[in-house]
């Protein structure tokens, strides 16, 4: 796969858990350790179909999505909720993000074994590529990683301008408790954001072997860059946590090719310094984030007035 | 219409108010007075269900609401309007109304709207514009909008006036009176610019340190001695 494309087709994948992560935040506060092994999540829920019933990872893209869904909800209502409710500190919500984490990883190597039982293929490491396929000229990843993006982002857009509900959401973001005043049920809105979280991570995990070699610990690995983009975007909006997810993502894959040219291949295995080198120069140009800097603020401003 | 019976509250552990007996009758307007800290926007939280009731009922239309969740409340026509971050600042005015109208039906939405933007013609022209960009006293014009909006029979207004000049203070005022004249509303008022809001209400309340100092007629807290310490307190 041409460098381009694949940084393309991985920073689509960021951009949907870095959104994801990003709501999450916003909604009930908890930063998601868990979030990159939600996404691996969606790749067993894809090989598994893959491997039991020839189901092609590009059309169980809808059921990844709905699992995923409900495991944002699971954990949400089972573990954070009742945590939350007892006014846990974030760094207490933190921590046991990070266990679920390893439960979550844990279930996947045992899956993993269990499959791999039933199917006497190897599944403890797995791999897409093989399984692609060009689209007018293009690999298909790239085409369907991008059509995902713009549908995800079309149908959100959708939602959060044009629904009752949307604007419950917006409303629950900015101010909970007045929303609350207002008779929304703030609670359907955390579910609702856990929810999405969950299935837009198992939506990115289903595509990620397209592009990279899964193993259930892949997980522990690209939360560095979920939460690098999230950050950059300024954890406090959906369109801070895409323009992060394009930075992290094209600087990510692109700076680290362009170094292993000079210094060999085995720089390829500190790619993950990369998005926290420029994690830690977007931070010092602008301490809260892309979406903090001064322009936006005049953008924005600007647009305003002159409507 | 509604009642506080023998309500503690505060938040958490913390002991804000004691033993207050109160009514606000249907019809009327009701100011709570007090210096500042004595407890009147706690009260009003207490009322609605966002403060931490220690012991004591709130009774509305002779049923005990004390365990009934906020908006819930909503739904039963008790409208709260906190003193500040009482519109949504990242959600345009026309947006700010329709998270309002949230529990009602869409034909009902439409009327209650209207309604709204007839006592508020002010924000007629305002509606695409983001609440954030609303001077102070148009944005408390919307916040009481959307409490017409929530067909509300009850509006809890917490310093409606503050931070705005007199001129625009004065607006708010008639506003109110308007209200309760025009389309019956009851209302409780807590207010700074003391004066002013005892010369259009009917009762009066006065809280010092969390506790009842004076219950009784507008007009006779505005002569009663305890209203001359606290102008010289304030
Ligand atoms: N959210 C809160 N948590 C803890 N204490 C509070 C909170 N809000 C107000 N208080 C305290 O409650 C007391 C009464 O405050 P308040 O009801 O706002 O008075 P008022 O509205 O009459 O000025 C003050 O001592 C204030 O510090
Ligand atoms: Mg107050």
């Amino acid at each position: 796969m041409a460098v381009l494309e694949g940084a393309i087709v991985y920073s689509n994948l960021l951009v949907l858990l870095s959104i994801g992560l990003t709501i999450t935040y916003i909604t009930t506060g908890v930063p998601n350790f868990a979030q990159g092994s939600m996404a691996i999540f969606g790749s067993f829920v894809s090989l598994s179909l893959w491997l039991l019933f020839n189901i092609h990872p590009y059309y169980s893209l809808p059921v990844s999505f709905i699992l995923g869904g409900g495991l944002g909800i699971a954990i949400y209502t089972l573990v954070l909720k009742p945590m939350i409710r007892k006014e846990a500190m974030v760094v207490t919500l933190m921590i046991a993000t990070l266990a679920v984490d390893l439960i979550l990883l844990g279930v996947l190597g045992a899956y993993s074994d269990t499959l791999a039982g039933i199917t006497s293929k190897g599944t403890k490491k797995f791999i897409f590529t093989p399984m692609d396929f060009k689209l007018a000229g293009l690999d298909a990843i790239l085409v369907v990683s991008s059509a995902v993006i713009l549908l995800i982002l079309f149908a959100l857009f959708l939602l959060l301008y044009k629904t009752k509900f949307g604007i419950a959401l917006r409303a629950s973001m900015e101010n909970p408790a007045l929303a609350e005043i207002m008779g929304v049920n703030v609670e359907y809105t955390r579910l609702f954001s856990w929810f999405l979280s969950g299935s837009l991570a198992a939506v990115a995990g289903s595509l990620l072997p397209f592009r990279q070699e899964i193993v259930p610990a892949t997980g522990a690995i690209i939360i560095v860059s979920i939460f690098a983009a999230s950050i950059v975007g300024g954890l406090g909006s959906i369109y801070g946590a895409l323009i992060g997810g394009y930075i992290i993502g094209m600087s990510e894959s692109l700076i680290t090719f362009y170094l292993s040219k000079p210094l060999g291949p085995s720089i390829l295995l500190y790619s993950k310094v990369v998005s926290l080198i420029v994690l830690i120069i977007a931070l010092i140009v602008s301490p809260k984030g892309i979406a903090g800097l001064d322009i936006w603020r005049k953008m924005t401003w600007r647009r305003s007035t002159s409507s | 219409m509604l009642r506080a019976k023998n309500l503690s509250a505060g938040y958490k552990e913390l002991h804000i108010l004691f033993d207050i007996n109160a009514k606000v009758e249907k019809g009327r307007i009701t100011t709570i007075a007090g210096p500042n800290g004595s407890g009147k926007s706690t009260f009003l939280k207490s009322l609605f269900g966002l403060a931490t009731i220690h012991s004591g009922k709130v009774v509305y239309k002779g049923r005990d609401i004390t365990p009934t969740p906020p908006h819930d409340r909503t739904k039963m026509g008790i409208a709260y309007l906190p003193q500040v971050e009482n519109v949504f600042t990242n959600l345009t005015v026309e947006e700010n109304l329709k998270i309002a109208g949230y529990t009602l039906e869409n034909g009902e939405y439409e009327d209650r709207r209207e309604l709204a933007l007839s006592v508020f013609p002010e924000l007629e022209k305002r509606l695409k514009q983001k609440a954030g960009t609303l001077s102070g006293g148009e944005r408390q014009f919307l916040a009481i909008a959307t409490a017409l909006i929530r067909k509300a029979e009850l509006l809890m207004l917490d310093e409606p006036t503050a931070m705005l000049s007199p001129k625009f203070a004065n607006n708010i005022f008639n506003k109110i009176l308007d209200l309760k004249d025009k389309l019956g509303l009851t209302i409780l008022l807590v207010e700074q610019n003391i004066k002013k809001a005892l010369e259009i209400s009917d009762d009066a309340y006065m809280l010092a340190s969390g506790r009842v100092v004076f219950e009784g007629k507008a007009e006779e807290l505005l002569e009663h001695e305890k209203f001359g310490e606290f102008c010289i307190g304030v």
